[in-house]
């Protein structure tokens, strides 16, 4: 008999494959991938729109733009990783599928492993979106080579952690609204310390606090490296915090996996 | 495992947030059975179906399914197959595509498990049905399918939570029919959580009720009915014109209190007193007006059904 965690029985294929296939097909075939990713596309569409005419009337540095833009695409891509997580396990339960899944020999690890891949692959997609958006405004300044590749190291750090993140609520939470409300809520909390007066910024503590959040952390370091002309070595520091941020939450996303089970009320 | 229990379980015990579900169960099913599964809304039989499937972990005691013991849970779910109360089912997914999904989940290669779906959709009776979308299906053709998911690992233990719940009478005796035919061809081992004592008598050897989450009667459905329900009436038919004789002769009895029935002239009601054994009571009782040349034109027995042993157990103690 197949050892427990890969192949359930026999030669098919690994339970988290299964499932990943599954998933995509249903997010991307039947659910909610392509809208997402329109509106997706359309918000980067006016963001690009924007900072090009403010550019043009020398209200923003080209570099700024390619920041500003490259930001919007790293957040707003992670967050749609965010709503897909959300919804994975909890939506599950809601709709009383959870209790056919679990009946399966497949690893609970299988199953959030699956999930977790469809999850990222809204960040892939997104990504693939915004990549002619960032060549377009930097191929004037040279930083269309640092600025892709930037973006996707930190963008896939984030949409990591907010994979992990998302799978974690929605396997603790019974109900969807409030796993993707939670969801939401930690995330706006990420983006709090960007509201802070710049003298609290510049304080010691209002460096420690940017440098932990991941989500400022890597927006600074992606800042750092196009307008500032950084070396990609030079601010690695800045990724500290996604970095362990990605690591801790997927792991504790994996930790609940194997206490996956019913809640008491749920439905077949 | 060979000549293992079906299903054994031992003192278990689950609460939901100090609400007491099921209470020191226990437990045990030969291979093969058909065990109907009775108790009334909340008396905890989704509970332990759900601890016995390994969906939900029990907060004391032990069980071992088909001899698998609780604590080999993957092992336990590669011989279980489950239909769950009030499933649910994808929307937007073809019965075909969600029964080789599970398939694979349990290990079967792609093209295997795109053919056991196709069979056993056949086997349910879905084979037209199963390349059209799971929004299209009735909900008899979702418990069908849910049925076909639960074979497709060929279990030794079948749970069925409700199977026939939300159907029309024609839709019940449908799926009634091919679970026993189930049964039948597998020789699994059922067992079929309902509400229709009539499913029950029908289909099942033995049963088990639960009441406020303990096992108050279980038994072959004959035993528990005799157990639980002993007769304590009867009504007897006489010529009406002899209908004052039969009463003198039945008050000479001590095995029993005889009444006229109300409208029916010619009809008595006999009241066996508690301790009595029923059967005797009521023999003694016709034998008697036989002697006295009183003619008896019909006799039946009340109760001694399972519903009135169900409604005896569960009623609140």
């Amino acid at each position: 008999m197949a050892a427990v965690g890969d192949r359930p029985v026999g030669v098919g294929r690994r339970a988290w494959m299964v499932v990943a296939e599954r998933e995509l097909r249903d997010l991307w075939l039947a659910g909610r991938g392509l809208p997402l990713l329109l509106a997706y596309s359309v918000l980067l569409s006016v963001t690009s729109y924007l900072v090009a005419a403010n550019q043009a009337l020398n209200f923003l540095e080209q570099r700024e733009a390619v920041s500003l833009t490259l930001q919007v695409a790293v957040a707003v891509g992670a967050l749609l990783v965010l709503l897909g997580a959300a919804d994975s396990v909890s939506g599950e339960r809601e709709r009383g599928t959870l209790e056919s899944l679990l009946l399966s020999p497949a690893p609970r690890r299988a199953l959030i492993i699956g999930k977790g891949v469809a999850a990222l692959s809204l960040w892939a997609a997104a990504w693939a979106v915004s990549v002619p958006y960032v060549w377009y405004l930097a191929r004037g300044v040279g930083v269309v080579g640092v600025a892709v590749a930037s973006g996707l190291i930190v963008g896939s750090l984030l949409a990591l952690f907010l994979a992990g993140y998302g799978l974690l609520i929605s396997t603790i939470l019974s109900s969807n609204r409030l796993s993707l409300s939670v969801s939401l809520f930690a995330l706006l909390a990420l983006y709090a310390p960007t509201q802070m007066p710049t003298a609290v910024q510049n304080s010691w503590i209002g460096e420690l606090l940017l440098r932990v959040d991941p989500f400022t952390a890597g927006l600074r370091y992606l800042g750092r490296l196009i307008i500032n002309g950084h070396s990609p070595g030079q601010d690695a520091g800045w990724l500290i915090g996604p970095i362990v941020a990605a690591v801790v939450a997927a792991s504790l996303a994996l930790a609940a996996a194997n206490r996956l089970t019913l809640h008491g009320g749920d439905q077949g | 495992m060979a000549g293992a229990l079906a299903l054994q379980a031992r003192g278990l015990r689950k609460a939901y947030r100090g609400v007491v579900a099921v209470e020191s169960l226990d437990l045990e099913v030969e291979p093969g059975t058909v065990l109907g599964f009775l108790g009334p809304n909340g008396a905890g039989k989704t509970t332990v179906i759900r601890m016995l499937s390994t969906v939900l972990r029990p907060d004391a005691g032990w069980f071992a399914v088909a001899g698998v013991p609780q604590d080999q849970p993957v092992e336990i779910r590669r011989r279980v197959g489950v239909l769950p109360e009030s499933a649910g089912y994808p929307p937007g997914q073809t019965g075909e595509e969600w029964v080789s999904f599970h398939a694979e989940l349990f290990g079967r290669p792609r093209d295997d498990a795109r053919a056991t779906a196709r069979r056993l959709l056949a086997e349910v009776g879905l084979a037209e049905r199963g390349g059209s979308l799971i929004s299209g299906y009735s909900r008899g053709m979702r418990q069908r399918l849910g049925i076909a998911r639960a074979l497709i690992n060929d279990p030794q233990v079948v749970f069925l939570d409700e199977p026939t719940l939300g159907l029309d009478p024609m839709g019940q005796l449908q799926v009634l029919e091919l679970m026993t035919g189930i049964a039948r061809e597998h020789g699994v081992t059922i067992v079929l959580s309902t509400h229709l004592l009539a499913e029950v008598e029908q289909a099942c050897d033995r049963v088990l009720i639960l009441h406020r989450g303990r096992v108050v009667a279980q038994g072959t459905v004959a035993e528990v009915a005799r157990r639980a329900a002993a007769p304590r009436r009867g009504l007897v038919k006489v010529p009406p014109q002899l209908r004052i004789r039969a009463l003198e002769v039945l008050a000479a009895s001590e095995a029993v209190a005889a009444a006229g029935a109300g409208d029916h002239p010619g009809e008595l009601v006999l009241t066996m007193p508690g301790g009595a054994a029923p059967d005797n009571a009521a023999s003694l009782a016709l034998r008697r007006l036989l002697e006295a040349d009183v003619p008896v034109l019909g006799f039946a027995l009340e109760g001694g059904r399972l519903s009135d042993a169900f409604l005896t157990v569960t009623e609140d103690r």
